[in-house]
């Protein structure tokens, strides 16, 4: 975070929930926090694509990188939210075929009842293969 | 019905060269063209039963025969295609007869369907030592388990299958090299996006890269070298599997997770009907409260050890639990387990002894604090009546004060541990028998552990079924190292606890606790609704990662506190267990019932 300037309300907040000092201005002080101090890298802004292992940004799930019901981190925050909004894609492409009926096979109706998942939730079918 | 009786003939293979079957107008159906497709296109001629990767098991049964040869051919060696070439427990074959009704459009019978399943698990089944590996996946336990690949760096071996399904489908059925094959193609057929979710590398191999195949090879490669159609385990097996005899009196013993040991009788008598082999009278009680149960049941034993039942209390449908269980070798041991619940989320574990004679099940509670008395009972059937003070014996440094009630059950006792009896598990005796488990004494609890350590509940109520969460508290003292998680550590069993959840921060601001559900005074975790949450900041689903929190409280007013994590997360919109009934009112039934057990 060192490399960050806390410039609104909201970052500001989550400066301080990471531990770094907050300047009198509302700007990142100029000595690092202490853990950031000990390890430059600790706090750090990574890319995605820097970091070791599958991680799933936050609003979908094309892959199965790392389940249906968790996501990359073992825990929910990341998975696509509301899973309505992805569920269609899931159904029409098979991204989720074991947890979702798909398209090709085993249910070509399963969105008939259903316009929009969002809205139309409580009509989709639970369905036995 | 059991291996070898019924009117479907089933009795051993087909003398090669038998009759052919008739050959009725085949009219393929798309999606029969579709997987045809997708298959090898030399499938039929490589099944051959004498190809390399292993002979088949020809099929006798004329049923089976009758109903399946519209799409796979018999040879004049019995041989059928796919299906002399894989074998499954009943539910895989199960699934298989129900994939064939609803996307190869086969119109089965349900009486037809369950006589097929029957002949197909008894002839083309696995050994018990076969499913002893994954009876987990036919017992329904969301456990923690890995798969480990025969060969260093086969690690995407795993990935191909489990990136969808559990390992526990692959590592219970047994198929030859082609079939391992074919089953891959048939994924692919049904599923064409499988060949970039994991069945084949992204891209080019890797310049230095040794191995070069993709994970879907290297997957066959590794599944037909360790799941092969023929082994020694079924060789065995099949020449000495026959109908258990199993009428009689059975001791039942059991754990019921968040309410602890049960204790009971099981009477099983045998049945000529034609799809129940034993009918069941069930009867326990749990030894940390004393309420009794009773139910009655059916049941039938595939493959000669794989029990497939159902009972229930006064014939209540909502009351079921569905049994699955082994028949140990030697007839005298069964165990399993017994579930319901939309995810097959509770039920206890038992284990049924016979109870020809005395039987000793067990003890309860297993613990006693130094200086301390409490009452210890032992459970069993058939004990001895009217037993004294002296013929309990709970080891050096606990007294029996007096036994307050003996009968053929269980034998109650007011028992005093000394202020300076030793900490440890003492072995037990019961008028000179062995009393299964122990009684430790300990002097502090130090460490309570919440099982399942990680749980997972899913959201429901709405459009589909809860999958509610059971937990319960374990208590440990450190033993005489005084360090946790040490060998030396003293399991001390069940415990009651006050539960409570705490935020399992993940994210900034995190606020799951306020959505996810409730925990309950028996730390059963009640999930919120199904569906886009309107008052939740971006319509967020009721989903969030929680702790679940056990605080133990001692009678000096200490505290340990212990706790685990808690997933609660989205349903599940397709479900493949064959055997399931229709939960969800106002979802439509399934259209086919090939159901197991009834």
């Amino acid at each position: 975070m060192d490399h960050l300037k806390a410039i609104n309300q909201k970052a500001r907040r989550i400066q301080a929930h990471v531990g770094a000092p907050v300047a009198a201005n509302g700007g990142a002080a100029d000595a690092p926090a202490s853990a950031a101090a000990s390890d430059p890298d600790a706090l750090d802004v990574v890319g995605l694509e820097s970091r070791q292992g599958p991680h799933i940004p936050l609003g979908c799930s094309l892959v199965f990188a790392p389940g249906w019901e968790v996501d990359s981190t073992g825990g929910t925050a990341g998975l696509c939210q509301p899973v309505e909004r992805d569920l269609f894609d899931c159904h029409l492409a098979c991204f989720w075929p074991a947890h979702v009926p798909d398209q090709l096979n085993h249910a070509p109706d399963w969105t008939g009842k259903c316009a929009a998942a969002q809205k139309d939730w409580r009509k989709i079918d639970l369905i036995f293969p | 019905m059991s291996p070898g009786r019924g009117r479907t003939g089933r009795g051993g293979p087909r003398a090669s060269g038998g009759m052919r079957p008739p050959s009725p107008p085949v009219v393929p159906t798309l999606s029969a063209l579709l997987i045809s497709l997708a298959f090898s296109p030399t499938a039929s001629a490589q099944q051959s039963g004498d190809d390399a990767t292993g002979t088949g098991i020809p099929v006798a049964d004329q049923l089976v025969i009758d109903t399946c040869v519209r799409c796979h051919a018999v040879d004049d060696d019995g041989m059928m295609t796919r299906v002399s070439y894989m074998r499954k427990t009943p539910e895989g074959w199960q699934q298989s007869i129900r994939r064939m009704v609803t996307l190869n459009e086969v119109e089965l019978e349900p009486e037809i369907a369950r006589d097929i399943v029957r002949y197909l698990s008894d002839h083309h089944g696995i050994a018990p030592e076969e499913l002893r590996p994954g009876r987990f996946e036919v017992e329904r336990r969301l456990i923690d388990w890995s798969y480990e690949a025969s060969h260093e760096g086969d690690e995407d071996v795993d990935r191909v299958c489990s990136s969808c399904h559990s390992m526990g489908r692959v590592v219970t059925q047994r198929r030859t090299r082609e079939e391992w094959d074919l089953l891959m193609a048939t994924h692919r057929g049904y599923y064409p996006l499988s060949d970039t979710q994991g069945f084949r590398r992204f891209g080019p191999p890797a310049p230095d890269a040794t191995d070069t195949r993709h994970p879907m090879d290297k997957a066959v490669a590794e599944l037909s070298g360790k799941f092969p159609l023929t082994t020694a385990e079924w060789s065995s097996w099949s020449a000495t599997m026959r109908p258990p005899r199993l009428a009689g009196t059975w001791a039942l013993k059991g754990h019921d997770p968040g309410r602890g040991p049960i204790f009971g009788t099981v009477e099983i008598a045998e049945e000529a009907g034609d799809a129940v082999d034993f009918t069941t009278r069930v009867r326990y009680a749990y030894a940390r409260t004393g309420e009794e149960v009773e139910r009655e049941g059916r049941g039938l034993v595939y493959t000669g050890y794989q029990w497939r039942g159902r009972s229930f209390v006064g014939g209540d449908e909502d009351t079921a639990l569905r049994e699955v269980m082994m028949v140990e070798r030697g007839w005298n041991e069964i165990n399993g387990r017994w579930f319901a619940g939309a995810y097959d989320e509770f039920g206890p574990d038992v284990t049924l002894l016979r109870a020809d004679g005395p039987v000793v099940l067990g003890l309860h509670p297993g613990a006693i604090r130094s200086g301390s008395s409490a009452t210890v009972a032992v459970h069993g059937v058939n004990l001895p009546t009217g037993l004294g003070a002296a013929d309990l014996d709970l080891g050096p440094g606990v007294e029996v004060v007096s036994v307050t009630r003996s009968d053929s059950e269980v034998v109650a006792a007011r028992v005093t541990a000394s202020d300076d009896a030793a900490p440890g598990a003492r072995d037990v005796f019961l008028a000179g028998r062995p009393v299964p488990g122990q009684l430790t004494v300990y002097e502090t609890v130090d460490r309570i552990l919440v099982t399942p350590e990680a749980g997972m509940a899913r959201l429901g109520g709405g459009a589909f079924p809860k999958g509610f969460a059971q937990f319960e508290a374990t208590a440990f003292s450190n033993g005489p190292d005084g360090e946790p998680e040490t060998d030396d550590d003293l399991d001390l069993g069940f415990v009651d606890v006050e539960w409570s959840m705490e935020e399992y921060s993940a994210v900034f601001d995190d606020d799951d606790i306020g959505y996810v559900g409730t925990l309950g005074a028996d730390g059963l975790f009640d999930p919120a609704l199904d569906g886009p949450n309107p008052d939740r900041q971006g319509l967020r689903n009721n989903v969030g990662d929680v702790w679940t929190v056990a605080t133990w409280r001692g009678p000096d007013g200490e505290e340990v506190r212990g706790r685990a994590h808690l997933i609660v997360t989205v349903p599940l919109y397709m479900r493949w267990e064959p055997w399931r009934v229709q939960m969800v009112p106002g979802v439509p039934r399934r259209t086919s019932d090939t159901g197991s057990e009834r």
